[in-house]
């Protein structure tokens, strides 16, 4: 059985991995970089080491130095959360080379779904649909002509190892074609050092939809219901939400079978996500699937009522699924909100820097997952997520009424955040009805950028808290260094203390 | 007491009429308001104005008597002028124009350096690329420029508002 875990992350995930190790009695050991060395995780952890300069490939990516941090500490497994290490099939087999348990999926699973094409033909193998494409590369100029025609405009050209937006052309025309080929072929050259492409059909209005699932060592897998990831920038996820408002019970059942299809199709094992593309028409095809634990598993955690992590180490520890599907429900709604050091104002350039003041929201229904505090430093060199807001609502209305509620006495000063950005989308009409797709912040942009809500007055007591700010700081400086009028410190400082209101 | 106050690059000038534990009279520009203000937390003002409660949140700029002023919903770049702020101000005006330093607005690193000392630049061109938080972004500059001297190297570390490479 595991008795400590070497989580190899930071942030906020590192966090919230290392609160289910403290429930189940596990001992934590933290990694972390120069620039960490004040970071929340370090200070929740039993044990810390530090790996070395703060630039991630220098690291929290070195696997030699995980590795050896694991054997120094004597940890029996290693927790890699999302990002860094999670997805790295070199990574989890030597692991199992060194004798340490990976939490996560086998390099054979990793690899299996780490390339597209690859993934396409497993899964389609397995019965389960895909959009319209081809499996194989394309070879030809000619070749990609006549596969583009038989599946129809519009289509995209996508890197068979790509990611992160690169090496994808959107083609709608029949002339373009041959330049997007080759842009494309060029682009996924330079990034990933493999020109290779498919094609496939695209989806007009599309919604993202994924399923949780999870998976043991004994061919037990289960899935735990969809998540809404469509309000997205720039291919990032905004917001997610379970259900989905698009969802209807027999489509989520039959998505339901096919996710747990794919995972046994990979030989799955730990919790993973399966990504679909679903139409206005419920019409879905697989993406991807992530196969480690994503950033908005909390919503599931919520709404089915179940730990993930602490279902991820019973896996690893080779026990069988605690639960089974027909035993699992949705429970109510439950919506997050990714807070970013970003500047909504000054289209989202990062903003780090140090927090003054935070006052984190709380209350009934609400589930806070961060890891900052007054006085720390969000350094630059690591993803901007701050925090991840969690609420549950018995119904959708009450758990968006209850976000905005969260929002409202969420503050943090010294940086800039996408709170107030967050707060609009909350009372984006579409939003609230339910009635969005990938496209959503495009098309709402006017709406998410109007926020002259009370320009007049808040100007005005803008002023009036500086002016006030200024002549106290003033007034402080001159008293410093003399006692009071009468002789007494005791006396002026009370007085200081009052005017000031400390 | 008067001082004049800079809100979004528009003046106003303030003064406080009276004050009664923390309950100030103030006027901007002719209008009094009644105000009731707290220093509730560090750097967050409670202000009641006609019994509306506001929460202000003040936090310091890089320049002295500099603020960025965040309420609900808005966020302005205040500056107080006071003599000394504005005798300085007239100062640096001289000293140098504001656009012949290219400089990010946030903290990163220096990712590529693309012009040299002496270099010929057209207007929309990148100078210099800086990484932040997984995003890079790219500076150009605004006009037809010459590099007159590039004060980092690929690699460093910079500050915010930090001059990068200075043009003419």
């Amino acid at each position: 059985m595991i008795k400590k875990v070497l989580v190899a992350n930071r942030g906020e995930i590192a966090v919230r991995v290392m609160r289910t190790c403290r429930e189940m009695g596990i001992t934590s050991v933290a990694v972390f970089s120069d620039a960490d060395r004040n970071s929340m995780h370090v200070r929740y952890a039993d044990e810390a080491y530090h790996i070395g300069p703060s630039p991630s490939n220098e690291s929290y990516l070195v696997i030699d130095k995980i590795i050896k941090t694991a054997k120094k500490s004597k940890a029996d497994a290693i927790h890699p959360g999302y990002g860094f290490l999670s997805e790295n099939a070199v990574f989890s087999d030597r692991c199992k080379k060194e004798g340490i348990i990976f939490i996560g999926p086998s390099s054979h699973s990793i690899s299996t779904m780490g390339d597209k094409i690859t993934a396409r033909r497993t899964i389609t193998k397995a019965g389960v649909p895909v959009v319209p494409g081809t499996t194989d590369p394309l070879t030809s100029d000619e070749d990609a002509l006549k596969v583009i025609k038989k599946i129809g405009l519009p289509v995209m050209i996508k890197a068979s190892a790509g990611g992160g937006g690169k090496g994808i052309r959107l083609v709608k025309k029949e002339e373009d074609i041959i330049p997007s080929l080759r842009a494309a072929k060029s682009e996924a050259k330079a990034a990933f050092s493999n020109d290779e492409v498919y094609v496939e059909k695209y989806i007009q209005s599309p919604h993202h939809i994924e399923f949780q699932i999870l998976a043991d060592r004994h061919g037990n897998v289960i899935h735990l219901f969809e998540r809404e990831c469509s309000v997205q920038r720039r291919h990032q996820k905004v917001i997610e939400e379970t259900p989905s408002p698009l969802m209807n019970p027999e489509i989520r059942a039959e998505m339901g079978k096919h996710a747990v299809a794919v995972a046994k199709a990979a030989d799955y094992e730990g919790a993973g996500t399966i990504e679909f593309i679903v139409d206005d028409n419920l019409n879905y095809y697989f993406l991807e699937m992530n196969t480690r634990l994503q950033v908005e598993h909390p919503i599931t955690e919520r709404v089915v009522g179940i730990d993930l992590v602490k279902e991820q180490i019973n896996i690893a520890n080779g026990l069988k699924l605690s639960y089974k599907q027909e035993e699992l429900s949705q429970n109510g709604h439950a919506i997050e909100c990714r807070i970013y050091a970003e500047d909504p104002d000054k289209n989202f350039i990062p903003s780090p820097g140090i927090i003054q003041h935070i006052s984190e929201p709380l209350g009934f229904g609400v589930r806070h997952d961060g890891y900052v505090y007054e006085g720390y430093e969000i350094p630059m060199f690591y993803d901007p997520l701050i925090s991840k807001l969690i609420v549950w609502g018995k119904t959708r209305q009450e758990a968006i009424d209850r976000m905005k509620r969260a929002l409202f006495t969420y503050k943090i000063t010294g940086i800039k955040t996408t709170i107030k950005f967050l707060e609009r989308i909350m009372n984006t009409p579409d939003f609230i009805n339910g009635n969005y797709n990938t496209h959503f912040i495009e098309k709402n942009h006017a709406f998410l950028q109007d926020v002259d809500k009370c320009d007049g007055d808040c100007k005005a007591m803008a002023i009036i808290a500086a002016f006030i700010d200024h002549t106290n700081r003033i007034a402080g400086a001159q008293s410093t260094g003399t006692s009071g009028s009468d002789g007494s410190n005791w006396k002026s400082c009370g007085r200081r203390k009052s005017m000031i209101r400390l | 007491m008067a001082l004049e106050i800079n809100i979004d690059g528009k003046s106003s000038n303030v003064e406080l009429l009276g004050k009664e534990e923390n309950k100030y009279q103030v006027s901007i520009d002719g209008k009094i308001y009644n105000v009731d203000v707290a220093m509730v937390e560090k750097g967050v003002y409670s202000v009641l104005y006609k019994n509306k409660s506001f929460n202000v949140e003040l936090v310091r700029g890089k320049e002295p008597k500099t603020y960025i002023i965040n309420t609900l919903y808005n966020s302005y770049d205040i500056s107080i002028l006071d003599a000394e702020a504005k005798y300085l101000r007239s100062r640096k005006d001289d000293d140098m124009d504001d656009d012949d330093a290219i400089s990010s607005p946030m903290p990163g690193k220096v990712v590529k350096i693309l012009v040299k000392t002496g270099d010929k630049v057209k207007a929309g061109d990148t100078v210099i690329i800086i990484s932040a938080m997984k995003m890079e972004s790219e500076y150009k500059v605004k006009r037809d420029r010459v590099i007159k001297n590039v004060m980092v190297k690929e690699g460093d570390i910079i500050d915010g508002n930090q001059p990068l490479i200075i043009v003419e």
